[in-house]
This record gives structure tokens, C-alpha cells and sequence, in this order.
């Protein structure tokens, strides 16, 4: 079954088909009663022509008989030829012969001798003369194989004395001129044989042709099929009476078909030139229908596909007809889908609180706008959140909305976005990256005036992020803008371009964390201590434990980076579980070797929320023995003050001291002070660092000592890089110092040899830095 | 008459005293008697001397457009004569050799005489009439006749011994139409051979 990729080809194969087997069946049907009608008028034809051959034939006889009883009861010959007087015999036969023009006169005489006919040998004679004798006066004469149609006549003296014989050849002449009386164009032969000997054809000595002696020895008196060199022919075999020898003669009639057919050729020709042109219009037609059909379906095709691609599916199909309605109802739902398309996308492109572009839609603009000289700048709300509480979600809102009515006023032109629930996003063009980001810069600023709200007034600190839609980065641009805004606030800036070397790599952080796990293991990741020196005692007390990563390939790797990355990634506990057992494996180590000190972890504010590990902790240093000093921030209490305030206590029943870390900077809140029940305080560096510079920092420092051993903590002072430092500490009462100044951090091996060393008379002081 | 009679038996009588009668009967093959067949007796001892005379008339008439007799036996040197008697007018002929005679048109109660010079047949025509056929069987023996209906015919006072009796018939299929055998003719009685022979109507004639 073939298969059709169009309607239309289906339609004109299917008709063009269906009239090509009819016209084919009446094509053949019609040659075939032509051919038969034709054959049968042909053996009609030749039946006739057969008929007046008999009659040509008896003619011919009947006139050589005439010329013949002429001479024969001529009274003169008749007593020349009687008296035996040769010559005028001869003369009168030749006188005749000339006249009549005759092929052959001659006479045999009762007794058999012949006159005028030399070549007729002693046998044929005698032939002839029984022939002729028993009555056989007309027929087939032959003389030297060559046919001759004779006559004979006796001579009556007045009994029989002999026979005039008068023969005309049956040559080619004879057979056109006999061929030339018939209505139709046949064509006729003599042939004649010696019996048992192979036919001859009319000219004298020649073999017929096989097929044509074949059709004669078929004894049969209708018209037959005769196969010939230029196609069938019907012929008609009509035997003929032989005088003399014993030999055969018959006349073969033949019409060949293609000239019968010849009549019902022009109308064979007719028949296929009109059933072609009939073709040609039947497929010219049915090709015009499909198509005056498939066109509209064509269209509606071609429209659906548009449709399936969200372009204008409008299509035009002005026929009333099944079509046409179905092409109205097509236009009418392509109409509904690209109305509803429209809401949606305006939908999804729009945020609805402050009715401006989101996100989606500053992404969509930045892909279609040249990015040559194109920024984009993400200007965040700054503590938003805590404003957001301040105000409530719609005024929050309606601030945002605000800002970004005013951002529109001062950027016109511009395309502004609302990025997130606290920013914005402006999409413009500078000259260059300094350019940009000195506009942004002025524009912070402008934005930055309060905003009246409903009767309020809601101060906004406003920082900005740049990013050049040009640069390559992973990071979409929209996102490095709001990166840069991240990085703005951590360098509390207005306005800052997109690094991205401070950013680092995502992609690369994620690898980072797994070549983390691998590195706890193979050892690439070890633990440095510094040690923490007694003021009063002037010894060492305690070490802090400190991780580092030596990356085969990174190098050094900054614990704040991956401490920090491996909080945010969830690995975290990993790193802490193996650090304290570390930390007691070394602490065990260190006791080995006759120093007993208190070591500090490091715990992230994670783990004060995961009850599980502090669980497994407590197991562990009980299970060690040690002697566990956990430094945690205050601010990792703040996410989770209840459970952090549940764990911390459930550590000190457990005998683990705790210590406040990195006091003084961040959100350092008595409250704080007074809910965590530590052990120890820890002053944040920054204030240490410039305490032999700053009357301010050292009163701080001191107040804070102060504060702490009134509220029975021990305090400790880090980050001393100076004698002058540990000097004022140790005059202001802190408990224990940490710095450079005291030791860096080390490796286990060499805090015992520092420790050995110490125990020497030597005061830290004289150690090399 | 009665005079004439005796003194012929008188002259022949010395031969009669030796001589036998012959009848001979001549039938076709398919056994029917043959008229007009003409037997001549050539006896051994010779023919007699003298001339020869028949008892019919030497005539051949013209009457209903056909020769009558159809055959005549005729002595050699014969005269005979051809009258007409019909209404319409005749053109005798023969080609015979030795015979050859032309009687140009002659009437009716015309008549005209041929004497036959030559011994054997003379077949005669009419040039007007080409279903006129006649023969004049010129003999040189007086023992000759012509059979009647019955086929059958009758010599007297022939020599007794050994003699050749010939037939001839214008239709015999036999050299010049005659047969001929040789017979012993008993000295007294009547002799009676019977001749079978071949006769048949020639075709492409125009004869009765």
C-alpha cells in the first residue's frame, strides 16, 4: 500500500486510477472486438475472394478453351493436322498463339506425339496423354515444374485425333493480376508439388516458404490463421485439378490482419487520444478539488502548527462549508489561547505586589537587549527583614513599591525589576564599568531618603550591586548583580561590582566539600594548636584547636572558608566530630608526655542546635577523659536559643567548659551574657590588636574583663602580638592571653617541644615570633 | 433370282465342299454384346481371287443430322454413295488416309458417291454437323461383316484350317481400334468363338 503525504496525491492517484482501469478494460475490450469483428471480415473477405477466384479461374479456362476450339474445329487445320502436314500444324498453332498472346500452344496428338512443345519429355507426355484421354481437360499443367493453367481441346477428324493445348503461366503477373480483381487487398500463390515431394512456389524451381507449405499440407478448405514474416495474416488454401503427372496444386489467398485492422486503426487512435485527454482532465480536475479541499486544511495545519508555536494563528478560509466553520471555531480558540497566553505571561512576568517586572522578566529583557555596555544593579533593602517586622508585610511592600516609583522617576527609560522581597534591579547603559558604577553610587544616594508610608516615615539604608551583562560567568547576571549586593553589605559599601574572584566558584565549592570528607581521611586535613597563656601564672594552660588543610593542588585552604562552606553545606558535624576526636587523641598524647592542658574546640552555632551531637560529644570527651573547652559565638545561640541554651547546659553538667567566642563584635548583647551560662569570655581580637594604640579599646577591654569575672567568667584575651599588649592585659586582670606574641599555631609535635621548652627558666617573652 | 442363287452354288460349290461357318461373338468386358463391331477372316490358305461383293448396300445416308449406318463395310475400290435425307445440308468429309474425300454442301434427295480406294478406316464427318460420325470399313476380304445387336456375327463357307479373324470397333481400346487372333476352323459345323473386348465411348467427342 503506498502511502500518500497529502490528501490531495491520495485523491488524483484514487480517481486518475479508477479512470485508467475502466478506460483500460474498454480499451481492451474494444481491440478485442475490433481484432475479432476484423478477423471474422477478413475470412468473410477471403471466403469471397475465394468464390471469384473460382469464377477468374473458370474464366481463364473458359478462354483458353474459346482459342482453343478455334484452331481445334478450324476445317483446314483439322485436315492439315489429320493429312499429317507438320508445318501448317506449326504455322496455325504459332499464328494462334501469337495472337491470343499465349504463353504455351502445342497439340498431342491420339497416338501421344507432340507438336510445338519441345520440352515436354517422353514421360510427361505420356502423362498428359492418360490425362487428357480419361477426360481431364483443365487444370494445373506442369512443364518443368513451372504451373502453367491449361486447357485442352480435343481435335475431332471427326473421331479424336489429338488435343490442342493451351496453357498460360501462373507467374507472379497472373497472381497480381488476379490479386488486383478482389475487393480486398490479398495477396495469392500457387504452389504446387510432385507428390511426396516438398511445395514449390509459383516462380518455377523455388521452395515455398515452411510455414506457408505447412498451412497447405493441412488439408482443411476454410480460412485459417497463418503466422508470416510481417504478422498474422488469414489465409485460405484452395486446391486446384493437376492435368498430367501425379503432382498437387493449390492456391493460397492470404490477408494479412494488420491491414484489416488497418479501418479500425484511426479509431483505436481516437479511442486512447480521448481517453488520454480524458485522463489529463480527470486529474487536472480531482487535483483541483483536493485542492480547492486540502488548501483550507492545509491552512488550518499550517495555523495549528503556528498556534503550537505561539505565533499569530489567524487563519482565512472564506468557504461556507464544513471547512470554513471549522476554521471559525480554529480562529475563535486560537484567539481564547493567545488571550489567556497573554495573562499568563503578564502574570508570570509581573509581580504583583508592587505591580512591577519580575525577576522572569528582567531575565527575559537582558536576554533580548544588546549586551554590549549593559548593566544590571541590584539594590537591596538593608535589614529588611527586621524592617519588615518593624512595619508589616504591606507597608513593607508598599516601601519597596516606593523605592521603585522613585527609581523610575530618576531613571526613566530604564527597565526596573523587583528582584526579590527586598530588592530591586535596574537594567541601563553606561560607557564603562566605572562609569556604571558611579552612576549607581549617585543613585544609592538620590534613593536614599526616608519614605513616607501611610503617614510614616521609614528610614532606608540602601547598598547596590553591580554587574556587566558582558562578563562571562557562570552566574546569570541578574544573580552576579545580587551577589555583588551580598558583597556590598559584607564591605558595608554603597555600591560595588560583581567579583568574582571573592565570589569563587559554586561549582568548585561543592567539589571542595567532597574532597573535604576525603581529606578527614587521608590526613590532609590535620589540627594546629595555640597555646593559651595563664597571665598569673605565666604558663602555658590550655591549648585552642585550630584545623588546617594542606590541598595538594589549592594549597592552603582558609578554615574560615571551608568551616563556613561546610556550614552552609550541611558538613559540618563531620568536620566537628572529627576535630574533637582528634583534639582528645592529641590531648591523650600530650598528657603522655606530662602535659596536661585544656583544649578548646571550636563549635559552629549548628551544632547548638543538633541535640544528637551533643549527645555523641558528651560520650566521647567522657569517654576520653578529657578535658573539653567547646568556643562557641553568641550569635549561633541566637537562631536557636532555646535548644542552644538546653545543650549548653546539658555540656556543663557533662564537666565541658564553654566559652564565649569572638566577644565584642557582632550583636554582643548582655542578654546574652546573662542566658548563656559560660565558663570563660572571649575578646574578640579587633579590640585586642590596637590595645597598646587605643585608650578607647583598652577601656573596653578592661570594662569587659571587669564585666566578666562579676559574672564569674573567666576571660581571655586574643590575638596579643605585643609585649606592650600582654603587658596592659596582664595589669588589667585577664586570665589568659592568645597571639602570635605568645606562639602561633602548631602542630602537636612542636607544642610539646613548646612546652618543654617553656618549662625551662626562660619566660616566653625571649621566644622567637 | 432363284437362278442367280443356284448358279452361285454352283461356282462355289467346289470350295463349299471344304468350308466351314463361323459365328462370332464379340461382347465388352462387361460382357454385353457389341454391335457394329466389324470381323474380317483372313484364312490362312489366302483370300480367294475375284471381286467382292457384299450382300448390303454400299450407302452411308444423312438422315436425322447422323450417318446411317454408323458403320459400312466396304470391298476396296467400292463405290459408295452418300444420299441426303434430311431438309438441312451436309458437308461430308473424311481425313482417312488413302480416303480423303470432301462432299461440299449437297441438299436434301442429293446424293454423291465416294469410291474407297485404300484398304483400313475411313472415318467420316459432317463439317457442319460435329456430332456426325460415321465409318467406312474399306475391306480386302470377302469374309467381313458387321455384328448385329446381339453381337454376333455369322460367315458361311469359309475355308476350313487355320485362319485369323480380325474385330475392329471405332471405340476398341486397341491399336488403329482392331484385334486380331488366330482361330482353327473345324471343316464342318458352325464354329462359335467368343471375343471379349475393351470398348469404350471416347470422351471430349461429340458422338451418339
Amino acid at each position: 500500500m503506498i502511502r500518500f503525504s497529502s490528501l490531495r496525491g491520495r485523491l488524483t492517484v484514487l480517481y486518475a486510477g479508477l479512470f485508467g482501469v475502466a478506460l483500460l478494460a474498454t480499451a481492451v475490450a474494444v481491440t478485442l472486438s475490433v481484432g475479432g469483428n476484423a478477423r471474422h471480415q477478413v475470412e468473410k473477405e477471403l471466403a469471397a475472394g475465394g468464390a471469384v477466384f473460382d469464377r477468374l479461374w473458370a474464366m481463364k479456362a473458359s478462354q483458353l478453351a474459346d482459342g482453343a476450339r478455334v484452331l481445334s474445329r478450324d476445317f483446314g487445320f483439322r485436315e492439315a493436322f489429320a493429312s499429317g502436314d507438320a508445318p501448317t500444324v506449326e504455322s496455325a498453332l504459332t499464328n494462334l498463339k501469337d495472337r491470343l498472346a499465349l504463353d504455351r500452344a502445342f497439340i498431342i496428338a491420339a497416338d501421344g506425339t507432340l507438336t510445338g512443345a519441345p520440352d515436354i519429355g517422353e514421360a510427361a507426355a505420356t502423362d498428359l496423354w492418360h490425362a487428357l484421354d480419361s477426360g481431364a481437360l483443365s487444370g494445373v499443367l506442369r512443364i518443368s515444374e513451372t504451373p502453367y493453367q491449361a486447357v485442352a481441346e480435343p481435335i475431332m477428324a471427326p473421331q479424336l485425333v489429338g488435343w490442342v493445348v493451351f496453357a498460360e503461366r501462373l507467374d507472379r503477373k497472373e497472381m497480381a493480376s488476379l490479386e488486383s480483381l478482389a475487393s480486398i487487398p490479398l495477396s495469392a500463390a500457387v504452389l504446387t508439388r510432385q507428390q511426396g515431394a516438398p511445395w514449390l512456389s509459383t516462380d518455377a524451381g523455388r521452395a515455398a516458404e515452411p510455414r506457408l507449405a505447412r498451412f497447405v499440407d493441412v488439408r482443411a478448405t476454410g480460412p485459417r490463421p497463418l503466422a508470416t514474416d510481417n504478422g498474422e495474416a488469414v489465409a485460405l488454401a484452395r486446391p486446384l485439378t493437376v492435368i498430367g503427372e501425379k503432382a498437387d496444386a493449390v492456391l493460397v489467398l492470404r490477408y494479412p490482419l494488420n491491414l484489416a485492422m488497418a479501418p479500425y486503426h484511426s479509431l483505436l487512435v481516437t479511442l486512447v487520444f480521448v481517453g488520454f485527454l480524458g485522463l489529463c482532465l480527470l486529474v487536472a480536475g480531482s487535483w483541483l478539488l483536493a485542492r480547492s479541499i486540502t488548501r483550507p486544511i492545509s491552512a488550518l495545519d499550517e495555523a495549528a502548527r503556528r498556534l503550537r508555536d505561539g505565533e499569530d494563528a489567524h487563519v482565512e478560509v472564506d468557504t461556507g462549508d464544513e471547512l470554513g466553520r471549522l476554521a471559525d471555531s480554529f480562529n475563535a480558540m486560537a484567539g481564547g489561547i493567545r488571550e489567556r497566553e497573554q495573562r499568563i505571561t503578564a502574570l508570570a512576568l509581573t509581580d504583583q505586589e508592587t505591580a512591577l517586572p519580575n525577576r522572569r522578566a528582567l531575565e527575559a529583557a537582558i536576554a533580548q537587549a544588546d549586551p554590549a555596555g549593559l548593566y544590571i544593579a541590584a539594590i537591596g533593602v538593608d535589614r529588611f527583614p527586621q524592617v519588615r517586622a518593624a512595619v508589616g508585610y504591606r507597608l513593607a511592600g508598599e516601601m519597596l513599591r516606593q523605592l521603585a516609583l522613585r527609581l523610575g522617576d530618576l531613571r526613566p527609560g530604564d527597565l526596573c525589576a523587583r528582584l526579590s522581597s527586598e530588592r530591586l534591579a535596574l537594567m541601563f547603559r553606561a560607557g564603562s564599568p566605572a562609569m556604571a558604577l558611579g552612576q549607581l553610587e549617585s543613585l544609592v544616594e538620590a534613593l536614599s531618603r526616608p519614605v513616607r508610608v501611610d503617614g510614616q516615615t521609614i528610614d532606608v539604608g540602601l547598598n547596590a550591586g553591580l554587574a556587566a551583562v558582558a562578563q562571562a560567568h557562570l552566574a546569570p547576571p541578574a544573580e552576579r548583580a545580587s551577589i555583588a549586593l551580598d558583597q556590598a553589605r559584607k564591605s558595608r559599601r554603597a555600591a560595588v561590582a560583581f567579583d568574582a574572584e571573592t565570589y569563587g566558584d559554586p561549582a568548585s565549592k561543592l567539589s571542595l566539600m567532597s574532597e573535604m570528607l576525603a581529606a578527614l581521611a587521608n590526613g590532609e586535613i590535620s589540627m594546629a594548636y595555640q597555646p593559651k597563656h595563664d597571665t598569673r601564672a605565666g604558663v602555658v594552660t590550655g591549648v585552642e584547636a585550630l584545623v588546617r588543610w594542606n590541598h595538594p593542588i589549592r594549597g592552603f585552604v582558609s578554615p574560615d572558608m571551608f568551616v563556613g562552606l561546610a556550614e552552609e553545606t550541611g558538613h559540618i558535624r563531620a568536620l566537628t566530630v572529627w576535630t574533637l576526636d582528634q583534639a582528645l587523641r592529641d590531648q591523650a598524647a600530650l598528657r603522655l608526655s606530662g602535659h596536661d592542658l585544656l583544649v578548646s574546640v571550636n563549635l559552629s552555632g549548628r551544632m547548638l542546635a543538633d541535640p544528637e551531637f551533643a549527645t555523641l560529644a558528651i560520650d566521647r570527651i567522657a569517654g576520653a577523659g578529657g578535658r573539653i573547652c567547646l568556643e562557641i559565638t553568641e550569635t549561633a545561640v541566637i537562631d536557636h536559643p532555646e535548644t542552644a541554651h538546653d545543650i549548653i547546659d546539658r555540656f556543663r553538667a557533662a564537666g565541658i567548659k564553654i566559652s564565649i567566642d569572638d566577644y565584642g563584635s557582632g550583636l554582643s548583647s548582655l542578654a546574652y551574657l546573662k542566658q548563656i551560662r559560660a565558663d570563660e569570655l572571649k575578646i574578640d581580637k579587633e579590640f585586642i590588636l590596637t590595645l597598646d594604640r587605643s585608650a578607647r579599646d583598652a577601656l573596653l577591654v578592661k570594662s569587659t574583663v571587669d564585666l566578666a569575672h562579676s559574672l564569674g567568667l573567666q576571660t581571655v584575651a586574643e590575638g596579643v602580638e605585643t609585649a606592650e599588649s600582654l603587658a596592659i592585659l596582664t595589669a588589667m586582670g585577664c586570665d589568659l592571653a592568645q597571639g602570635y606574641f605568645i606562639a602561633r599555631p602548631m602542630p602537636l609535635a612542636n607544642v610539646v617541644d613548646f612546652l618543654d621548652e617553656a618549662r625551662a627558666p626562660a619566660a616566653p617573652k625571649s621566644r622567637k615570633a | 433370282m432363284r437362278a442367280v442363287f443356284l448358279f452361285l452354288l454352283l461356282v462355289l460349290a467346289p470350295v463349299q465342299a471344304w468350308a466351314g461357318d463361323l459365328a462370332v461373338t464379340v461382347r465388352d468386358s462387361a460382357g454385353k454384346p457389341v454391335a457394329n463391331a466389324v470381323v474380317t477372316v483372313y484364312p490362312a490358305s489366302g483370300i480367294p481371287k475375284g471381286p467382292i461383293r457384299f450382300a448390303w448396300p454400299l450407302t452411308v445416308a444423312q438422315q436425322n443430322i447422323q450417318f446411317d449406318p454408323f458403320v459400312l463395310v466396304a470391298p476396296v475400290g467400292a463405290s459408295v454413295s452418300f444420299p441426303n435425307r434430311d431438309k438441312v445440308q451436309h458437308h461430308v468429309y473424311s481425313f482417312s488416309a488413302g480416303n480423303k474425300f470432301e462432299l461440299k454442301l449437297f441438299g436434301k434427295d442429293e446424293s454423291r458417291s465416294v469410291a474407297f480406294k485404300a484398304v483400313g478406316v475411313a472415318a467420316i464427318g459432317c463439317n457442319i454437323h460435329d456430332q456426325m460420325v460415321g465409318y467406312v470399313k474399306v475391306v480386302d476380304t470377302p469374309f467381313a461383316i458387321k455384328t448385329g445387336a446381339d453381337g454376333v456375327a455369322s460367315l458361311r463357307g469359309l475355308p476350313a484350317g487355320q485362319v485369323t479373324i480380325r474385330v475392329w470397333h471405332p471405340w476398341l481400346r486397341a491399336p488403329k481400334n482392331e484385334s486380331s487372333m488366330a482361330f482353327a476352323l473345324p471343316a464342318t459345323g458352325v464354329a462359335r468363338p467368343a471375343i471379349s473386348l475393351e470398348i469404350r465411348r471416347p470422351a471430349g467427342g461429340h458422338m451418339h
